[in-house]
């Protein structure tokens, strides 16, 4: 009886762990192949419109972030996020702001250094303003405290409670400022690599590729293997 | 597979020795760096560990697979040699017990 279930119960241990190895190759396969996708997203230059990329009601899709988008409303809030880091490694106080959109929803933008959100004076709440930018996601590590006028990290969900209307879930880093045609000259915050997301490297995601489908082959030959004297 | 002859088992030893030190940087130095220090970013080398990692255990896989055929280990033998790519110090101390054995 027990040699009658043997050999069926060691067929179906191997489809199964087989199965798996194979299945982790395809998915690191599949990370590879979004990491390559993700980058090849930085040579588009369109610019979208906000709503086209994203809404307020979910997360920002994996395929618009990263993209080029661009806005209309008034900034009705204004906080510092410290010890923010750009794209060329440098960590600094930005200045973020909420832009409410004429639908009623808001979103957070990135829109310069802290230090110099004093010289640019023409810009005042009530005025609408064309930002252009990076869309990006949330943050989810917090880089402070969240006190009166500074938040802990670019992430709508901390201001829930201090904004009645719906919140986009990511932000945008303003590239770009626009008040009744008028660009605001300030320096902007440079954007960081664009990786869409995906964490690790190209030739690490095939390198697990090339370790699962090993395991998987090795699986698939243990059955076979006799101990010859 | 063909006879080696102590081939293999050098080959085995370069890999686990490889194998086991690539580890170690990957626990003790690009672990701490990425998950503790954030500074994978502003050393982009670093990433060459994981990456030789993921090669060298392929390779080491292997290598212990030819040994433990050519010296006629059983499975379950050859089984702890390929996992032994996977643990800190175990590639060590597995090197150390197949040149005690076949050395």
């Amino acid at each position: 009886m027990r040699a009658k279930i043997k050999k069926p119960l060691q067929a179906i241990t191997v489809l199964v762990l087989a199965s798996i190895f194979i299945a982790l190759g395809i998915w690191q396969l599949q990370r590879a192949q979004e990491l390559q996708d993700s980058k090849k997203q930085v040579v588009d230059s369109t610019v979208y419109p906000l709503a086209q990329m994203a809404s307020p009601t979910g997360s920002i899709p994996a395929t618009s972030i990263t993209k080029l988008v661009k806005t209309t409303g008034h900034y009705i809030a204004t906080y510092k996020a410290p010890n923010q880091k750009d794209g060329s490694g440098k960590v600094a106080d930005w200045e973020v702001a909420l832009l409410e959109e004429e639908n009623g929803s808001a979103i957070l933008v990135a829109r310069g250094l802290w230090s110099e959100r004093i010289s640019s004076p023409e810009m005042t709440m009530a005025k609408n303003v064309t930002v252009t930018g990076t869309l990006l996601p949330k943050q989810s590590e917090d880089r402070a405290e969240n006190v009166g006028g500074q938040i802990s990290r670019l992430d709508s969900s901390l201001l829930v409670t201090s904004y009645s209307g719906q919140l986009y879930d990511g932000f945008i880093l303003a590239t770009d400022e626009e008040v009744s045609g008028q660009k605001i000259q300030r320096s902007r915050v440079t954007p960081p690599e664009l990786t869409s997301g995906v964490p690790g490297y190209y030739w690490q995601h095939i390198s697990y590729v090339v370790v699962w489908w090993f395991l998987a082959a090795l699986v698939f030959w243990a059955p076979f293997y006799r101990r010859r004297a | 597979m063909a006879n080696t002859g102590n081939g293999a088992l050098l080959r085995f030893r370069v890999m686990a020795i490889l194998c086991g030190v690539n580890l170690l940087l990957l626990i003790l130095g690009y672990m701490p760096a990425k998950y503790i220090f954030d500074a994978v970013d502003s050393n982009k080398w670093l990433i060459a560990i994981p990456i030789a990692h993921g090669y060298f255990y392929s390779v080491y896989i292997l290598t212990a697979l030819q040994l433990g055929v050519q010296r006629k280990m059983p499975l379950l033998s050859i089984l702890w040699l390929t996992l032994a790519g996977t643990l800190p110090v175990a590639s060590f101390i597995a090197e150390r017990r197949m040149v005690r054995r076949f050395g």
